[in-house]
């Protein structure tokens, strides 16, 4: 089977991480731009990074033959440093509009509040005008109130709601996401927000339709293989071929698409793997013999 | 006493000779003036002469003192390196000047970890430590629990200062992460309902997802025992729950709402020991907060 994980930061994954997901079906990835685990200080840390994610990032998946997509904005936890995060909001628009952008991500709240707030809506603003796709994260802690918060603020605002992906969801939670007409995204992680076991429950109870299950994985205790693994266990426990393609490939797909940034005839091939490729004259090999060949699945 | 001299103190009888004659010096020197750099270096230095890896151990009367000269400042987990940089930032004689405050900022830039946690342990005994509450709320955003716990435990100063979104915050992630919200200082003087709905919130999300709730969101609920708390509660009190701990703590949540008759019902047909315990504990008074200290020890 194929996969496509709407959300990964593989930057800060490895190359056998990489190997592994290309060998378990991972096709195309999505990579949010996040936090990094503690607060940066400079604009500049933002815009390397910002560059990083359409650079070497997109190159480095290409070598293991995974389509790398991103989604450029400021994260929430950052939007309180309200100095340095009014400088980022005006460096977003220069990363988010460059090929291969499939949305403005991801963006949302953290603690509620009013600089994560206005961050959010400037961004989603941003989004409308330029008829782009939004990935929203949702707040650890008071999860349910934030994930209303971002939905309403963003219908406030006339944004499409057939635009909005709203990540992390839960069972408490789902029902708002989809009752406003969002797409409704999981994140599997092995101990926290959602277990593999769970989503399967959520998708026999709600159906396929507009779910979409991605991995998240970071620099935590995470794991790059959530999506296949989840998709395998859906089969196991007797939901269909068609549920398990939507909810782990296609909906992924047909969501982030509308921001015309997917060349989806070109990922439907099987994509090669070619790495005797360069990027500014630098190799993801550290001097192995290139791998020329077919993804293998 | 200052805090400082408090401080001060403590290090006198447990730094090493040498060690003491360099923060003789360093703490002239300080005093004095010193730039922004050296007083970033003096607060990594100050790693060359005490040891993380050695706890503060303050007695009794230390603690007494301490908490004598600010209100909720407990430096009883401190380590001995925190508390040097502490007496490193108290040193200087400008703290209620912009010149301190630009170089404390500085400090927490290009901190590292235990810098941070010293940095954020002596944001309480500044002078107008208000003008700390926004790094205080960056601190309490930090992925590093540490840190966290630095900011947020045995201190008075985000009940003091924090608004009501950043308080609310504090809280729950303390559930969150696993830091001991009973050593949240002022827990009790700030609760809400809205506290009380995130926390019910909170073990709603927790039993959907088949887990246990952490015994300590029981503490959130205060005085606040509307309906849908009640049945939250009763729900984790059931006798079928095999979570112990978490109905220990439900039992004491009920005397902190004021429920001792529903307590008192439960007790006749309570058979698990440490359950009547509680029970017992919660019955003849112990409300506050720091009773879930005692939670911790089995």
């Amino acid at each position: 089977m194929r996969f496509f994980d709407p959300h990964i930061h593989v930057t800060s994954r490895t190359t056998d991480d990489l190997e592994n997901m290309a060998a378990a079906g991972v096709r195309a990835v999505i990579e949010p731009a996040f936090w990094v685990g503690q607060p940066r200080t400079t604009l500049g840390a933002f815009t390397d990074y910002f560059s990083s994610l359409i650079g070497w990032e997109r190159f480095r998946a290409s070598q293991f033959g995974i389509s790398h997509y991103c989604a450029i904005g400021l994260n929430s936890k950052e939007a309180n440093n309200e100095g340095l995060a009014r400088e980022v909001l005006e460096i977003v628009p220069r990363f988010a509009l460059k090929e291969g952008v499939v949305a403005i991500g991801e963006i949302g709240f953290d603690e509620i509040t009013a600089a994560e707030e206005f961050a959010y809506t400037e961004q989603v603003q941003f989004a409308r005008q330029n008829d782009m796709v939004v990935m929203v994260h949702s707040p650890h802690r008071d999860k349910k109130r934030g994930i209303v918060r971002s939905l309403e603020i963003a219908r406030d605002l006339g944004f499409p709601m057939e635009k909005l992906v709203i990540d992390h969801n839960n069972e408490e939670t789902v029902e708002d996401t989809l009752e406003f007409g969002a797409w409704a995204a999981f994140t599997i992680y092995p101990h926290t927000k959602m277990g593999s076991e769970r989503m399967c429950e959520i998708v026999k109870k709600y159906g396929p339709e507009r779910l979409i299950v991605d991995s998240s994985a970071d620099w935590g205790v995470s794991d790059p293989l959530s999506v296949p693994k989840t998709a395998k266990l859906m089969l196991e426990r007797g939901l269909s071929p068609e549920a398990v393609e939507l909810t782990t490939w296609q909906n992924a797909l047909d969501a982030y698409a509308q921001s015309g940034q997917i060349d989806v005839e070109a990922l439907l091939q099987k994509p090669p793997i070619d790495q005797t490729q360069l990027y500014a004259d630098n190799s993801v090999l550290r001097g192995q013999a290139p791998r020329v060949e077919a993804v293998p699945n | 006493m200052s805090s400082y001299l408090v401080l001060r103190q403590m290090l006198e009888s447990r730094l090493t000779q040498p060690s003491r004659k360099w923060l003789k010096a360093v703490g002239a020197e300080i005093a004095d003036g010193v730039t922004d750099t050296r007083f970033c270096g003096l607060l990594s230095l100050a790693s060359r002469h005490a040891r993380d890896s050695v706890a503060l151990e303050p007695g009794e009367k230390e603690l007494e003192a301490a908490n004598r000269t600010v209100e909720g400042w407990n430096p009883e987990r401190w380590t001995l390196l925190e508390s040097l940089r502490v007496v490193i930032v108290l040193s200087r004689s400008d703290l209620s000047e912009e010149s301190a405050h630009l170089a404390i900022e500085e400090g927490f830039r290009y901190a590292d970890e235990g810098e941070l946690r010293g940095l954020y342990r002596s944001l309480a005994l500044l002078p107008d430590p208000e003008r700390f509450t926004w790094r205080a709320g960056e601190g309490c955003r930090t992925n590093m629990r540490s840190v966290f716990e630095a900011v947020a435990l045995d201190t008075p100063f985000p009940a003091r200062y924090f608004d009501d979104v950043a308080w609310k915050q504090a809280v729950i992630k303390c559930i969150f992460i696993g830091a001991p919200l009973w050593r949240l200082w002022g827990l009790d003087t700030r609760l809400s309902a809205d506290l009380a709905r995130m926390a019910l919130d909170l073990a709603d999300e927790r039993r959907s997802a088949g887990r246990t709730v952490q015994h300590e969101l029981w503490l959130c609920l205060g005085p606040h025992l509307d309906g849908r708390a009640m049945a939250s509660l009763e729900q984790e009190l059931d006798p079928g729950n095999s979570h112990t701990l978490g109905r220990r703590a439900a039992a004491y949540a009920l005397a902190r709402g004021e429920r001792t008759d529903r307590l008192e019902e439960l007790i006749k047909s309570e058979k698990i020991p440490s359950v009547r315990a509680a029970m017992e504990d919660a019955l003849a008074g112990s409300t506050a907060s720091s009773a879930f200290r005692a939670l911790y020890h089995h």
